[in-house]
């Protein structure tokens, strides 16, 4: 709200920006999330089977946090443009709320139960959960444009 | 020959039309499309980065490439059936917009590189694999196929910020 108006939302707020955060936002957006997908499929058995899915966290993790930051800053500053207009969105609501809920579970109970030897049926429902988390953080996302 | 006959059909197809008109079909297939992106855009940025040397360098690059080749494939195909559908309903828009065709023309170059660099690398990683380091052209290929694979995410985001010029009339 006090963005709006202020010389950080007006400088938010100039043509080039808005599109180039969208290009961030996508790219960083497949690579957090296509990382966190593979692990998953590996919970699901399968993708990259040669690796646990305790490996798979610890080769995927790095670059699920990097592409994490990105998604979130390029966020924030797409929000930033017209703040008025996203912050009583309820698309915009529920996809926060979807990824408050995703990123904890990602980096707790999904984590946990990846890094221990657990039957192929509990992983393969801490993954479904996962996937369907981040499902609707996406499409949480989309319905932005269409509420 | 002008494309645009081809392109204002389509739109005003039954299907088509009954799909942009949709509040909820519409979105839906976006998520598709999306969903797509995230799965099958990680797996081959992680592949990218795999021949970079900068993820899964203990994971032989011939089976790290091979055990993701079917889930490639088949995100290949749902994402392009709804990309498809997306651009089918907004035909006549995108016939005039600049950034629809940078993303054909990358994914056009997808191919090419597919068929530049697959003979060259991607056949030949378990030879890679063997000696224990990533050949220049490996890495040339990665580069080119993150490159080319960034810009169609980019060019696809920015085909919804294209103002058509005003028309005269």
């Amino acid at each position: 709200m006090l963005l709006q108006g202020s010389p950080i939302g007006d400088a938010l707020s100039a043509d080039w920006i808005f599109p180039t955060a969208e290009c961030f936002h996508i790219s960083a957006f497949a690579l957090s999330i296509g990382t966190i997908a593979l692990v998953d499929l590996r919970m699901m058995g399968m993708g990259l089977r040669r690796y646990s899915a305790a490996q798979m966290i610890g080769d995927t993790e790095p670059w699920t946090l990097l592409g994490l930051l990105i998604v979130v800053f390029s966020g924030l500053v797409l929000f930033a443009s017209q703040p008025r207009i996203y912050y009583p969105n309820p698309a915009l609501r529920f996809k926060i709320a979807a990824l408050v809920v995703a990123i904890l579970y990602n980096f707790t109970i999904h984590r946990k139960l990846a890094l221990s030897d657990v039957s192929l049926m509990t992983s393969r429902l801490a993954a479904g959960v996962s996937m369907l988390l981040w499902l609707s953080v996406v499409s949480g996302g989309l319905f932005i444009a269409f509420v | 020959m002008s494309l645009f006959p081809l392109f204002h059909w389509l739109q005003s197809t039954e299907f088509f039309a009954a799909l942009s008109g949709s509040q909820l079909v519409y979105p839906i297939v976006m998520t598709v499309h999306l969903a797509c992106i995230a799965v099958f855009g990680g797996m081959i940025l992680m592949t990218d980065l795999r021949l970079l040397g900068l993820a899964f360098t203990n994971y032989p690059a011939a089976e790290f490439v091979g055990s993701l080749r079917t889930g490639k494939r088949i995100g290949f195909c749902i994402m392009v059936a709804a990309g498809l559908l997306l651009a089918g309903s907004k035909a006549e828009t995108y016939y005039g917009n600049p950034y629809f065709w940078a993303k054909l023309t990358l994914l056009a170059l997808v191919a090419v590189h597919a068929v530049v660099f697959r003979p060259r690398v991607y056949a030949k990683l378990a030879e890679l694999d063997r000696a224990g380091v990533m050949s220049a052209e490996a890495k040339v290929a990665a580069y080119i196929s993150l490159v080319l694979w960034i810009g169609i995410l980019c060019m696809g985001r920015l085909i919804a910020y294209y103002e058509p010029p005003r028309s005269p009339f």
